[in-house]
């Protein structure tokens, strides 16, 4: 069963994933012990242990047996200090969250702001070391690489290397949160958090707001792009010659399209935080060129 | 195992004793207890609120507000401080029946608690900062203005016993009336003493 | 020896109902449930249907989001409709099913129980009562205000909650504070009299450790709402100011921390999940002595685990918070507290495995439900291991796993255990018999329902797929309808349930006073019970669950002293076959 775990979980694209599957893989195994043993007890009872259908009398007045309570005391003790202690290991393993500094809020409506402007000039070289800025709103994404001058709806990384980020929000709570990585963090507005995680394996990956975040909460995504060192600095290269144009996103559509109907089907909402202006966007209804690199099939 | 078809009908003249005082028993000022155990948690809370804030901010105080003076807070400390000691005698005259006593003592107690409630108008009116200004803000007028609800409520409280006392034969049942309000009184009084520390005193 | 000069009473007397005071079951009384009577026995029922009927309220909005998601698209209700929807299902599930249902029961069985005539605060009692359908009323608003009602979440998180879009003061999450206050105020007045009933008014020799479980749970559980509940008023309440007043306490652009309203919120809301679950241990524990005519396995060790996760159940609640903005060490330490959580609730089900085998079992509609409450609270217990792992709950933090986790709990024990404390009670408090057929078709559907409804949720939130979500990616469609089409399976199982009451209640044939053959209190007196429970106070010789041994329940040695004269004492733990 333990075994089986593996398959219920997305593909491990991170370093983070493959010590957190072995741990659910673990924990399986134990659970379905556990579980297979107490079911079963009962089954066995259900099925051989019914009382005869004229017999009125008792069964053994049996009240307890302390030798048998300290082993179902003592057993779990110990495995859940076991559990605990490789839990403990994993998370430490893991290293993902760093400091969480206060950060002076600045704008809090939702209404649009002055277009932010980005200077995209040419790439320097490569700025693995810079962390990647990440500002979640109501309901976009936007990842900026300070470094190269770029900014972006989707996330690039480069498959091998600890990457880095600042997150921040705009407004409220959002999540940062890629299955396949294994890893997630709750973007707390007012803090911007020091995160980190070493993806290893190309590919494209579904990157999802997890804490719960308004309207169009579930709309709140975008993808995640693992690529070679190679493909990045040339996707890096390319986006930061392309002019910044409004990026276009589920919410956004959605909420214009119903601000168009006169018939309101749904309660007052929020309005969408003005789209990112970045240079490179991966919705299809925007003026920018298709990726020029391989991909690999959604997973 | 036998079966007996009997249904139990207990000998009437049995347990007369144990049912009758089961009634008797008053378990009013045990349920009273209970409840204030309870309240205390949601002071607790917003102290714990308090001290996070406190400790966690960069900027606590409101811009250009130096401090909170403390002298007349301090005053209405020991003025509220003293009320639980005048209350407690106006209970022991009542224990004696000497209800004159009780009645002078316990109208000194809600002079002595209205007084505390005029002082603390008086400071809220004085100062330069609302309950808007800032987490500090919200906090001061928080935990002051909850407390004094309860000093209220408990004034309030000491009248209503205050009037119960001219009703003939009010005491015939005990006088859980004056009690539970008296424990109420000092269970405020402790309350504002821990507020005291942590809101004046604290810097 | 009596004293020759006491009267008795004739035992006509007590036969006959008396018409001044007709018996609180009696369905050609049901006048009294819509009054305000201090009768702990009708205020019981008062609350148990109240709570079911919005228990199929929240059912019935649970079915429209799961109409909703059996598409990948938010094509069914608009998105701000659909989180409402949870928002509410969430909060009436909560707020307006468990805790009033539990309340109810607590209410009916604790007096009979401990051999009280009544609850210790009969007056209060009824007013905490009819706070309930106050605040239903409240929350039903909700709905109707502009703007809708509460879309934040049944949590309620700032700044999400803070940003009321219609900007009117009365909106539907100010109406959803107030509502869950005024619960708070209730839940507060139940604790008190229950902790105060526990305390005070338990029969002569029903020390401590002759009171049943089911009692001892009870008990636990109003402790935490005393202690926990207060934490969630103040963190409401200062919510509430910066809602309508504009204070600053949650709202970090004006200084405040949202994260500190997660602290407040989840003190309480870890504790009252324990609140919800432990009166059904407490169920479990008397059911499965009965069906399996044994006694409660380790009765001593059970009671006091149930005092062991009071107390441990108050250090855990930052597990909820593993993704929040939370230092590792706060991580790690709730993490190892979250786990020992497991012991005590562990040792409550190997005892009632114990309970169970070698027993001479009877597959009643209450002891099916009791066992398959027991087998899906434990995988329920196994998943909860496992969300206590921090690194674990990273990945699955806000996503199906934990929904298809607590529903589990809820419904695999909450519910189920709720089934069967009412098949099993519904004779004393009827005076009826339910039938039984229905009820084992009640137990089919509602077992097969909530396994494949939650089932599923598993792999959706390991492969991803997070929760309150009103549209997904098209890779979690496939357990999604199979989600979907159980829910809709759970939805129709209520139908046999509902059925077999009304009719049961109305034309069930005649219970007698105890035809489970079952020890306890309640079984000694008529079915429904006379106004004043017992004609006279039992005195307590014998610990609970004396199945399987000659010792008489109570003893009525007129010098109190306990004796068990085989004479003098009537055996009245055996009741003789159903009537």
């Amino acid at each position: 069963m333990g075994q089986q775990a593996y398959s219920w979980l997305p593909p491990q694209a991170s370093a983070e994933s493959i010590l957190i599957d072995k741990l659910f893989s673990f924990m399986t195994a134990v659970g379905t012990f556990i579980f297979n043993g107490v079911v079963g007890t009962l089954l066995y009872s259900v099925l051989f242990q019914r009382a005869a259908k004229y017999d009125p009398s008792d069964g053994p007045p049996i009240e307890g047996n302390v030798k048998l309570e300290i082993i179902w005391t003592g057993i779990p003790i110990l495995l859940i200090l076991w559990i605990g202690t490789v839990s403990y290991q994993t998370y430490d393993q893991m290293g993902i969250l760093g400091s969480m500094t206060q950060k002076t809020m600045e704008t809090v409506e939702t209404v649009p702001a002055e277009p932010t402007q980005k200077v995209a000039t040419s790439v320097e070289e490569s700025a693995t070391s810079a962390p990647i800025e990440v500002h979640s709103r109501q309901w976009a994404w936007e990842f900026r690489y300070p470094k190269e001058g770029v900014s972006s709806t989707e996330l690039h990384l480069p498959v091998n290397q600890r990457a880095k980020f600042k997150l921040t929000s705009e407004d409220v709570i959002h999540g940062f949160f890629v299955p396949a990585f294994r890893v997630k963090q709750d973007i707390i507005p007012g803090k911007e958090i020091d995160f980190s995680f070493t993806p290893i394996r190309e590919g494209r990956y579904r990157l999802r707001d997890s804490l719960y975040s308004g309207t169009y909460f579930a709309a709140n995504q975008t993808d995640v792009v693992v690529e070679s060192e190679a493909a990045y600095q040339k996707w890096l290269q390319t986006a930061a010659k392309t002019t910044p144009t409004a990026a276009a996103n589920v919410a956004q559509t959605e909420f214009a399209q119903a601000e168009k109907t006169s018939v309101s089907l749904g309660w007052a909402t929020v309005k969408p935080a003005p789209a990112p202006i970045v240079n490179y966007s991966n919705q299809p209804n925007t003026s920018q060129p298709t990726p020029q690199f391989e991909e690999e099939p959604h997973e | 195992m036998s079966s007996v078809n009997v249904n139990v009908k207990p000998d009437p003249t049995l347990n007369s004793q144990a049912a009758h005082s089961h009634e008797e028993e008053d378990h009013r000022m045990f349920g009273f207890i209970v409840f204030l155990l309870s309240e205390s948690v949601i002071f607790f809370s917003f102290f714990v609120g308090y001290i996070v804030y406190k400790t966690n901010a960069t900027d606590w105080l409101p811009a250009g507000f130096e401090g909170l003076e403390i002298k007349e807070p301090l005053i209405n400390t020991v003025v509220l401080v003293s009320s639980s000691f005048v209350i407690y005698f106006a209970e022991r005259f009542l224990h004696k029946e000497n209800l004159w006593g009780f009645r002078l003592f316990w109208l000194l107690t809600m002079a002595m608690g209205s007084f505390f409630l005029y002082g603390q108008a008086v400071e809220w009116m004085g100062l330069p900062f609302g309950f808007k200004d800032g987490v500090f803000g919200g906090t001061f007028y928080l935990l002051t203005g909850f407390h004094g609800l309860h000093v209220l409520t408990g004034v309030l409280l000491q009248g209503l016993m205050l009037g119960r006392s001219f009703l003939p034969n009010n005491y015939e049942e005990g006088e859980f009336g004056v009690e539970a309000t008296s424990l109420f009184w000092h269970f405020v009084d402790v309350i504002w003493i821990v507020l005291f520390l942590l809101i004046y005193v604290w810097r | 020896m009596s004293n020759a000069s006491v009267e008795t009473r004739p035992n006509s007397q007590l036969a006959a109902p008396d018409p001044q005071q007709p018996e609180p079951g009696a369905p050609e009384n049901w006048r009294r449930f819509f009054s305000f009577s201090t009768d702990h026995k009708v205020i019981g029922i008062q609350y148990i249907v109240t709570a079911f009927v919005f228990f199929l309220f929240g059912g019935l909005l649970a079915m429209v989001m799961r109409g909703e998601l059996i598409t990948p698209d938010a094509d069914l209700v608009d998105r701000t409709v659909y989180n409402g929807l949870f928002t509410m299902h969430g909060t009436i599930m909560l707020f307006m099913w468990t805790f009033p249902m539990l309340n109810g029961l607590a209410n009916y069985l604790v007096p009979l129980m401990i051999g009280a005539r009544d609850m210790a605060f009969p007056r209060l009692n009824a007013i905490a009562f009819w706070l309930v359908p106050i605040f239903g009323v409240i929350l039903t608003a909700s709905f109707f205000v502009p703007g809708g009602p509460s879309q934040s979440g049944w949590w309620a998180y700032p700044p999400v909650s803070l940003q009321n879009p219609t900007g009117n003061l009365i909106n539907g999450q100010s109406l959803w504070l107030v509502a869950v206050a005024l619960s708070g105020v209730s839940s507060i007045m139940g604790a008190v009299n229950i902790v105060t009933t526990i305390f005070r008014m338990r029969a002569p020799g029903m020390g401590w450790f002759k009171m049943p479980a089911f009692v001892w749970t009870v008990f636990s559980a109003q402790i935490i709402q005393l202690i926990g509940l207060p934490a969630l008023t103040a963190g409401a309440v200062m919510l509430l100011l910066d809602l309508t007043t504009g204070t600053s306490f949650f709202d970090p652009v004006k200084g405040g921390d949202p994260v500190l309203y997660q602290h407040f919120f989840w003190f309480y809301s870890h504790p009252a999940v324990y609140v919800i679950v432990l009166p059904i241990f407490g169920v479990f524990s008397e059911i499965f002595p009965v069906y399996a005519r044994k006694p409660l396995f380790g009765y001593k060790v059970v009671v006091v685990s149930s005092l062991l996760i009071t107390v441990l159940s108050l250090v855990v609640w930052v597990h909820h918070m593993f993704a929040s903005g939370t230092p590792g060490w706060m991580r790690m330490l709730f993490m190892f507290s979250t786990m020992a959580i497991s012991i005590p609730t562990g040792i409550k089900v190997f005892a009632w495995v114990a309970t169970v085998w070698g027993g001479k079992l009877r597959l009643t509609s209450a002891m099916l439900f009791g066992l398959g409450g027991l087998s899906t609270f434990l995988f329920a217990g196994i998943t909860g291991i496992m969300l206590s792992s921090a690194p674990f709950d990273i990945h699955v933090n806000n996503t199906y796993f934990v929904v298809g986790h607590f529903h589990y709990v809820i419904n695999g024990a909450v519910v189920m255990g709720f089934y069967a404390a009412i098949y099993h009670w519904f004779p004393k408090m009827t005076g009826r018999m339910y039938y039984e057929g229905l009820g084992k078709l009640h137990f089919a559907l509602t077992f097969i329902g909530i396994n494949l409804i939650f089932l599923p949720m598993h792999p959706l939130g390991l492969m991803g797929m997070p929760r309150r979500v009103a549209s997904y990616d098209p890779e979690f469609a496939f357990w999604n309808v199979i989600a979907s089409l159980g829910g809709f399976l759970l939805g129709v199982s209520t139908l046999p349930f509902i059925l077999n009451m009304l009719s049961s209640w109305t034309r069930g044939e005649q219970a007698g006073d105890n035809p489970w053959r079952a020890i306890g209190l309640e079984w000694l007196v008529s079915s429904p019970p006379p106004h004043e429970n017992f004609e006279e106070i039992p005195i307590i010789v014998s610990p609970p669950y004396g199945y399987g041994s000659d010792e008489p329940l109570v003893s009525n040695n007129p010098k109190g002293t306990f004796e068990e004269s085989a004479a003098s004492t009537q055996i009245a733990n055996l009741a003789g076959e159903a009537n």
